[in-house]
């Protein structure tokens, strides 16, 4: 009872400022210029183009979800980690930034139970906005097609070239959303760990933002590509595997427990920094 | 109520609270004194256990605050110098938010502890339009929620003006008389600590100098102020003449144990000095502080006795309110 009362707050925390909506509205508005983008004649001739060589009918795939699919991974590429790494650094040291948490711990809750709370208020609010994208680019899509249609995906760095009838099409971009959503915790997670530390919300996002940029170029130098299943960009791909033809369940599988082991480890590497630490003004 | 001893802090390299020992009575108020960065807010958060000494214990109502923080803790309201708050929602959410860390109130003690900070008005509205004193208040109101048997004060007075440093100095004096709590008060207005407490700590540079009650110590001996013509040379013969120990500042002087103001008064005009001034002065607490933050600083100790009027010979005055020289 308590507990649900403590996550509640941390949830309103999170959710009564105006920023977090200023920023789903960001999300929105890159969404809608996305959109936009793939109408420039270019962008289009090389769709079209891509889907003729193959033997498909461009119009049968130029569609709702389609679109969606391509609005989603230009928007998590371009703003996601900024925005989770905004959220997941400032959650803990822009409240010990402000002197809140001074208040707050000059109560009998324990430091593990506060963090917990505010971890799970953390990963709850990456889900509702990565469901949020979810839904949003569908709709920006299906808006804009006026029908959802069948599905391409095209995804080179993959090796992800796929197509799908509509039914499928719908439940594999369900799926997917399901999986980003647990895949990018991580990003909050690290964001979070970092923000448990004596650093400045800013910092703690610049070092995330850094630790995965790092992360994402190293294992695209062909030299690291025996060594991919150690970086955390390759485990949060996994997302985009629900669109091979026979979905690697194991793969997938191996991808989110790694994702999950390290996720508790930032966690345990946080937790001891913000239970050891001192808080003074 | 409050027991430490023998808390010691680094923070690196430097030492910001040594060797400190203290013992705060249950039902007083509290001064901790010291100038900023003497080491009373490090007091306070080892106090709180958010920050953790090097060495020593710290125990509230016989209970270690480490140990067993939960009990140490349950009735134990704290505010700071500026206390902060979650500025987009409202001062009502904000103390139903830290309330229920710990300890849900009713409706009804919020209300009762809302009327009693005289926020009623306000008390719906974001807490971005608060002034300082409103938020203080709110503060205030937060510490009192969990009915606390121990509220501690950290710089209250801060940045307040003058109607609400009045306002606070008198809701602090009720909530000792009329609700029983104890307070730890700590300050470096001297005029507030003064209006507010008996008894109290001084500290300087992590050490505590003092502690006990200040208007005890050393009040066998009088003041006085002599203003006369020729002051530098007065004071000289005074001294010479053995009916006054000390000059400070400003005609300031300590009078010898056997000596009297009329006596000084006779001397002087025996001796040709034409008198603008020889009166008796009270000491304030500004007086005593600076008697033992500068007798500390000159690394002796021998104008601050203890609290049976022993002067000790070496190092500094510090004593226990048992009574007990450190």
């Amino acid at each position: 009872m308590m507990f649900r009362r403590q996550l509640r707050h941390e949830l309103l925390k999170l959710f009564a400022r105006k920023r977090t909506y200023i920023g789903f509205g960001a999300f929105v508005a890159l969404q809608v210029m996305i959109l936009a983008l793939l109408q420039l004649p270019k962008a289009r001739q090389a769709f079209d183009k891509l889907l003729t060589n193959n033997g498909y009918l461009p119009e049968d795939y130029y569609a709702g979800l389609t679109l969606a699919m391509l609005i989603i991974e230009f928007t998590i590429f371009l703003m996601g980690a900024l925005y989770l790494a905004l959220v997941g650094g400032d959650v803990v040291a822009k409240e010990i930034e402000d002197g809140t948490m001074r208040m707050v711990l000059s109560r009998p809750i324990s430091r593990l139970r506060l963090l917990g709370i505010k971890w799970l208020a953390c990963a709850l609010y990456t889900s509702v906005l990565m469901i949020f994208l979810g839904i949003t680019s569908l709709a920006t899509g299906v808006i804009y097609r006026g029908r959802l249609g069948n599905l391409f995906v095209y995804v080179p760095h993959e090796s992800l070239f796929g197509v799908f009838p509509m039914a499928d099409g719908l439940a594999r971009y369900g799926m997917a959303i399901l999986l980003l959503t647990v895949a990018l915790q991580i990003i909050t997670a690290l964001a979070f760990m970092f923000s448990c530390f004596k650093m400045k919300p800013a910092a703690a996002t610049i070092l995330t933002l850094t630790v995965m940029f790092t992360d994402f170029v190293l294992r695209n130098v062909p030299f690291f590509e025996s060594f991919k299943k150690y970086f955390i960009t390759h485990h949060t791909s996994s997302w985009l595997r629900v669109y091979h033809d026979i979905i690697p369940w194991w793969g997938i599988a191996e991808s989110l427990v790694y994702l999950a082991a390290l996720g508790v480890t930032f966690w345990i590497v946080g937790a001891m920094a913000f239970c050891l630490r001192d808080f003074k003004s | 109520m409050i027991s430490i001893r023998g808390a010691t802090k680094r923070f690196g390299g430097r030492l910001a609270v040594e060797d400190l020992t203290l013992t705060v009575p249950r039902g007083v108020i509290f001064g901790l004194l010291g100038h900023n960065g003497a080491g009373k807010s490090t007091a306070i958060g080892m106090l709180l256990a958010q920050v953790m000494p090097d060495a020593g214990e710290l125990r509230i109502n016989d209970c270690d605050v480490f140990a067993d923080r939960a009990t140490a803790l349950a009735r134990v309201g704290a505010i700071f110098e500026t206390p902060a708050f979650y500025d987009y929602l409202s001062g009502w959410r904000n103390l139903r938010i830290f309330c229920e860390y710990t300890a849900p109130a009713s409706e009804e003690r919020m209300r009762e502890v809302v009327k009693l900070v005289r926020l009623e008005e306000r008390i719906q509205d974001a807490v971005g339009t608060y002034s300082h004193g409103m938020r203080q208040r709110l503060a205030l109101a937060q510490a009192l929620l969990p009915e606390p048997e121990l509220l501690i004060l950290d710089e209250p007075s801060e940045g307040l003006d003058p109607e609400g440093i009045h306002e606070m100095r008198n809701l602090i004096l009720r909530l000792n008389r009329e609700w029983g709590l104890t307070i730890l008060f700590s300050s470096h207005l001297l005029s507030e600590v003064q209006q507010l407490c008996t008894q109290l700590a001084v500290m300087r540079e992590g050490r505590l100098l003092f502690a006990g009650d200040w208007r005890t110590i050393g009040a066998e001996r009088h003041w006085l102020r002599v203003r006369v013509d020729r002051q530098v040379e007065a004071e000289q013969a005074l001294l010479a003449s053995g009916l006054v120990e000390e000059f400070e500042y400003d005609g300031r002087a300590r009078l010898a144990p056997q000596s009297d103001v009329p006596a000084v008064a006779a001397w002087l005009s025996a001796h040709g000095y034409r008198i603008e001034a020889v009166h008796p002065i009270e000491r304030t607490l500004e007086d005593f502080y600076l008697e033992i933050v500068h007798g500390a600083s000159r690394g002796v100790a021998a104008s601050v006795p203890d609290a049976k009027g022993n002067r000790p010979a070496t190092g500094t005055a510090a004593t226990t309110l048992d009574g007990g020289a450190r």
